[in-house]
């Protein structure tokens, strides 16, 4: 067992020590079988097979599933009504339940390409992307905090949120989104700032920013967590299982993995001005200047401070034991080892903050004359931009103090130390040189093996990677760059294809690879390969465009069968619909359990973008929450009901709703989520604060829409909330509730008896199953 | 025991036990559904267990058949002194004063090493084992023969957060299942009205870290713990506000849900998932009368309410979550957390005894002694403690050495914890710490082994309690983890 002592803390450093760590590392040889896996193989667009049944020959998806239903001897559901169908495509394309004018006016619409249409008209909205952009920031592992104890807060980690959104809203190709966020700033031509504000991709990622200086290991961790999280993405792959051993079940090796570590290793946490460059670097002269002027300033006010410092320590040192003040008034000559070590405890105090007694008039009034000048330079300094908290290449040996770095006098916490001249941003006009990646990582230096970038050797046959010089002068190593161009490449195996089957995960509850971020050996083999194989090259032929993708799938007949189908031949040899012979019907998620609550209600607050707000929670939670990071304590009302996706993710604790219907774990990417029932769930719709309010705007919505008829408001709320007509059955239960809840209301003092009633069928309304199931 | 969920090789999908686990309640919940309906559990009933419940919390076979059924875990938040509570140093009185001798450089958490400190409490030597106690826990010095103390636990880490990751999900970062989690995944739970994992917060407020310390990581979000409020009603959102909702509208409202849901549900015969929500809500049901009756102390005897010491200022809150651990294991919650110390003002609120350790330990000591002592009086008398797994423990020691004369930093070499309960073998010590307390001697715990031990206790074998998740079959125990040899307790398990 190794401790690595570094400064104040002992770590045991995770996941180098699990494994006896080899002391060389080298290229690892894998075998025919290991390279021959299917995944790693291109994608073969084969032909569509040719069938007769004029139902399904039509379109190439259902061409492929139907001869997959056919082989199994399973019997397809007839086409769901159009009812189904536009909820089902509102509830999926944008999380929003359509409107019953919508309805009405998609079920009688005799245009054959009404359902085309309207595919297009959901495609077009804004709310597309607010849909499926938070499914591309589960992948991202989006929060509004950095996590840990301090669980600071990360103040501008919206604009990534709101790029990824405009990204899905705009259709951008997808080997555009991942070269943006992977070298977004080593890009050749910028997409305005939207290439910057991309590279927060790498620094959403959970971080200590506390003592990173007395854990050097930090840093590793987080390109730990850059290496798993670009693996999982875009390649389906576990690159991370790599770090300590060559992968266990995937042929990748551990020189694979520190060969991808030194991609990332130039990295540093960089705030991207939003600003032009001249007007940014004009402003750092400036302000480089001004603080230049600024520093005197400051040591002449500690010189003046300092004999009241000590006299304040005079008083302080009374309070503490005898010994002590022995040991602190014993001549340092004369101190026993022991007295020595208490002095040097009761010494160090000193340096943090201590109140000073008042200063006589000379020395006040010189302070105030320093502290004047010292105020009239401070207003000179620039404003700082708005900034976008991403990434970029530097060097990391230079970094700046952070929180808990201020070395505590006379200690010998260890740090970097560099005895050579440098910048930890590069300097314009100066040579930029990467910093080294040593293995095993840590090395003292001139002791490990100098570790060369480079990309999975199963693909690419071994070696470290070209990378082109970046050009423009950029001050940047361009590995992220050849990385980027590597993945989001026709010719690479994994990235469309990886791409195609998340989308199809969530128009269907799974994808054809069951393991959406895993096309390993651990991950699940393709239900429909030759159909997964034709969509990915159908991705690239149509330049990578995602709405193309859920056009083609939305219009297939397979996303349009009924899912209360049963045969129970069909649920006998498949019981878990891997074949597709009825649409998989399934809950929602977290957010847009709220969100269609909201659209519900008539309360969607449409304010889209910008800076995350904060729902409201209840106090007694907040008291759990208030010592830690950021959090606002807000009131049920307008400003809190935007979308959820615009709500503040707090790493160290998750809202109460989101949490109970499975938002998941922010600290690693997610492929997909848990989707569980718990009688938990159940109490927040019947009885929260949000749920029960919404339940009265619900109510005021309807019988404002409905009038006093109570057959009327029956029908009203049924297609606000579930897109339909309630059945004479559901007509007649219903109406015998209102009457039961308004007798009972009638007798309670307060309120409208009949509002109260219908509030409570609401309510009810709001908790159905059929309400939060995409079917 | 483990999700199994790696896909199929033929289909590439995941199997009906599978997705049992993954996808929630899912074809459990239909069995719940019928189970429900057949004993006639949808009409409202008392809160005794409900047995026989096929839901993914339902209780599930064990590895073995364990004496224990339930853990109570008793953190004592931020780093209780080994060597002035359960592990006497003598060598301290003799080198009072003096650097810590042959350890070069000396890591502290804070500021500089100081020379060593004697512990300024009294030991005395109790029970047949002639256990050490220290004065500070004159009540807990009475139950040693309970008590196997193990002396030589070792942590990775000086740090609150990363210990109290470490020592509840043996992880050092966020994100991890907390080993109360995985208890709830592998066994379920006894009684399906109220949680399987309660959590019970100081009356101050939280511990360092917050819910992350028990969390259900990247199991299912139903296996976390269940904070447990100490104002109201004991679960967020349990009841609507009497104001807006009576009990008897609340109940006309689930019957009419429950009636349109049913209608829903004819038209998807067979749907796993939309009976087991329909039972979800009667589940819920249930749980709004039985959590308040179960932390409801007016039943209590006032002899049992003195015995955890709620005549007490002092000892009042702690003996009140105490009292709530033994009521919660008697209705059959599966794992229990009471938490001492709250991350509010740390030095003051938790055990972080950095600026005294007279002021600081004495003072939590005498909160917490009597009311654990009440405990484990209380489950014996009742034969619960055979049953019952009883956890003391901390996230780390402290420092042989002094702060400023008086207080104590942080030790993650060498420190101490206790179990007691689920037929352990009472009254023993287990490993050594060295002659200062300061690093371990002989036979070291690490986190891992001491919850391969838990599960061990509770019939499960940490090596096959698994959940797949981001390619690989996640383990509590990672690859890690031997049982304490000698603790004992499985007399009753035979391996299956």
């Amino acid at each position: 067992m190794m401790l690595v002592r570094v400064g104040g803390a002992i770590l045991l450093l995770g996941g180098f020590l699990l494994w006896p760590a080899p002391a060389t590392i080298r290229e690892k040889l894998f075998s025919e079988r290991e390279r021959n896996w299917w995944a790693f193989q291109k994608p073969v667009r084969r032909a569509i097979p040719q069938l007769s049944d004029p139902r399904w020959r039509a379109h190439p998806i259902d061409a492929f599933l139907k001869k997959a239903l056919d082989e199994k001897g399973l019997t397809p559901a007839p086409p769901a009504d159009r009812r189904t169908l536009i909820r089902r495509a509102w509830l999926d394309l944008i999380g929003l339940v359509p409107p019953p004018d919508v309805v009405e006016a998609f079920v009688n619409d005799p245009a054959p390409d009404a359902w085309e249409k309207q595919i297009d008209r959901l495609l077009a909205s804004p709310h597309y992307g607010e849909r499926w952009g938070r499914h591309w920031l589960d992948v991202a592992r989006y929060a509004d905090s950095w996590g840990h104890i301090h669980d600071d807060d990360n103040p501008n980690a919206w604009r990534y949120r709101d790029y990824v959104i405009q990204s899905f809203n705009q259709d951008k190709p997808y080997d555009r989104f991942v070269r943006e966020q992977l070298a977004g700033d080593e890009l050749d031509q910028g997409a305005g700032y939207d290439a910057v504000i991309a590279t927060g991709f790498h620094r959403i990622g959970p971080r200590v920013l506390f003592r990173e200086k007395q854990n050097p290991h930090y840093r590793y961790d987080y390109i730990d967590d850059m290496i798993a999280t670009t693996s999982r993405a875009f390649l389906g792959l576990t690159v991370a299982c790599a770090r300590c051993h060559d992968h266990k079940f995937d042929p990748v090796s551990q020189m694979d993995y520190y060969r991808m570590a030194a991609v990332f290793f130039p990295f540093i946490d960089y705030d991207h001005p939003l600003a032009p460059a001249e007007e940014a670097v004009a402003a750092e002269k400036l302000r480089t200047t001004l603080e230049g002027k600024i520093r005197p300033l400051r040591e002449q006010i500690r010189k003046i401070e300092e004999p009241y410092r000590r006299a304040a320590f005079e008083e302080r040192l009374k309070t503490f034991p005898e010994d002590i003040q022995l040991a602190v008034r014993t001549p340092e000559q004369q101190r026993t080892p022991g007295q020595n070590l208490l002095a040097a405890q009761v010494l160090s105090v000193r340096a943090a903050g201590m109140r000073i007694p008042p200063l006589s008039d000379v020395d006040r009034e010189e302070r105030s004359r320093l502290d004047t000048e010292l105020r009239e330079l401070t207003r000179q300094l620039p404003r700082r931009f708005e900034v976008a908290a991403g990434i970029r290449d530097g060097d990391y040996r230079f970094t700046p103090d952070g929180p808990g770095d201020e070395p505590v006098p006379g200690t010998t916490a260890k740090r970097i130390k560099v005895d050579f001249e440098g910048s930890f941003v590069p300097r314009p006009g100066q040579p930029y040189e990467p910093p080294p990646l040593y293995f095993p990582p840590l090395s003292e230096p001139g002791k490990g093996t100098l570790v060369e970038p480079g990309f999975l050797s199963v693909i690419t046959g071994g070696g470290p990677a070209r990378i082109p010089t970046p050009t423009n002068g950029r001050l940047s190593s361009g590995r992220r760059r050849a990385l980027a161009e590597w993945i989001a490449s026709a010719d690479n195996p994994l990235t469309a294809r990886v791409m195609v089957n998340r989308i199809w995960h969530h128009h269907f509850g799974r994808g054809l690879v069951a393991s959406p971020s895993n096309f390993g050996r651990l991950g699940g083999l393709p239900s429909h390969p030759e159909l997964l194989g034709w969509l990915a090259t159908e991705f690239v032929r149509q330049g990578w465009r995602m709405k193309a993708i859920h056009r083609l799938i939305l219009t297939s007949q397979t996303y349009q069968m009924t899912a209360s189908f049963q045969l129970p031949a069909n649920s006998e040899s498949d019981p878990n619909n891997v074949y597709l012979w009825r649409f998989p019907m399934r809950r929602v998620e977290a957010e847009i359990v709220r969100d269609l609550i909201l659209a519900t209600s008539g309360q969607l607050n449409p304010q889209a973008g910008g800076p995350p707000f904060f729902p409201s929670l209840p106090a007694s939670v907040h008291e759990e929450v208030k010592r830690v990071g950021r959090w606002i304590l807000t009131k049920e009302e307008p400003s809190t009901w935007g979308r959820s996706v615009f709500s503040y993710w707090k790493r160290a604790r998750k809202h109460p709703m989101f949490e109970v219907f499975d938002q998941p774990d922010t600290m690693v990417s997610c492929e997909r989520r848990n989707i569980t029932t718990v009688p938990t769930q159940a109490l927040t719709l019947l009885n929260s604060e949000f749920v029960l309010l919404q339940s009265q705007h619900f109510a005021a919505r309807v019988r404002h829409a409905a009038g006093p008829s109570p057959d009327g408001q029956i029908r009203t709320a049924y297609q606000v909330a579930l897109s339909r007509n309630p059945s004479s059955r559901e007509m007649a239960d219903n109406l015998q509730f209102l009457e039961q809840q308004r007798a009972h209301h009638g007798v309670t003092p307060d309120g409208d008896p009949h509002l109260l009633a219908l509030t409570d069928l609401c309510n009810v309304i709001l908790n159905l199953n059929e309400f939060l199931y995409v079917q | 025991m483990s999700n199994d969920a790696t896909p199929d090789r033929n289909t590439g999908y995941l199997s009906r036990r599978d997705l049992l686990f993954q996808a929630g309640e899912g074809v459990g919940g239909l069995a719940l559904a019928y189970l429900l309906n057949q004993d006639g559990l949808l009409a409202a009933g008392g809160c005794e267990s409900v047995r026989g419940i096929q839901s993914a919390h339902a209780p599930k076979p064990g590895h073995w058949k364990p004496r224990a059924k339930n853990v109570i875990s008793l953190f004592m938040c931020g780093g209780v002194s080994h060597i002035d509570t359960f592990d006497p140093k003598p060598a301290l009185d003799k080198y009072h004063g003096q650097p810590l001798p042959g350890e070069g450089d000396v890591q502290v958490q804070q500021g500089y090493p100081g020379p060593i400190m004697r512990s300024p409490y009294k030991f005395r030597k109790y029970g047949r084992a002639g256990m050490d106690v220290s004065e500070i826990f004159p009540h807990m010095a009475t139950m040693v023969d309970e008590l196997a103390l193990i002396r030589s636990a070792v942590g990775r880490s000086n740090d609150h957060s990363i210990s109290h990751f470490e020592w509840n999900t043996g992880a050092l970062i966020p994100g991890s299942p907390s080993y109360g989690a995985w208890i709830a995944y592998g066994l379920g739970t006894e009684n399906q009205n109220l949680p399987a994992f309660v959590v019970i917060h100081d009356h101050r407020g939280g511990p360092f870290n917050g819910p992350n310390n028990w969390g259900a990581g990247y199991l299912p979000a139903g296996y976390q713990g269940t904070v447990f409020r100490s104002t109201g009603d004991p679960i967020l959102d349990l009841r609507p506000p009497a104001a807006l909702v009576t009990p008897e509208q609340q109940r006309r409202r689930l019957d009419h849900l429950l009636r349109l849901n049913q209608q829903h549900e004819e038209r998807f015969p067979g749907s796993s998932d939309l009976a087991a929500r329909i039972a979800s809500y009667e589940l819920a049901y249930r749980m709004q009368s039985c959590a308040p009756e179960a932390v409801n102390l007016a039943q209590e005897s006032e002899e049992t309410k003195r015995l955890y010491g709620l005549e007490n200022p002092a000892t009042e809150p702690f003996g009140r979550q105490c009292l709530l651990a033994r009521r919660l294991v008697e209705r059959g919650v599966r794992f229990v957390q009471l938490w001492s110390g709250a991350y509010v003002n740390d030095t003051v609120d938790t055990w972080d005894a950095h600026n005294s350790i007279i002021d600081n330990h004495g003072q939590h000591a005498r909160e917490v002694d009597q009311p654990i002592t009440g405990l484990l009086a209380d489950l014996k008398r009742r034969g619960l403690l055979e049953e019952t797994l009883v956890i003391w423990h901390t996230e780390f020691g402290r420092m042989p050495i002094s702060q400023r004369g008086v207080g104590r930093d942080h030790n993650p070499n060498a420190f101490s914890f206790w179990m007691a309960g689920a037929g352990i073998q009472g009254g023993q010590i287990i490993g050594e710490s060295d002659e200062f307390g300061y690093k371990v001697a002989r036979q070291p715990v690490s986190v891992f082994d001491f919850h391969a031990t838990v599960l061990h206790l509770m019939g499960i074998d940490h090596k096959r309690l698994t959940y797949f998740f981001n390619g690989r079959h996640m383990r509590l125990t990672d690859v890690h983890g031997e049982v304490i040899p000698q603790i004992g307790g499985a007399a009753a398990a035979t391996s299956g």
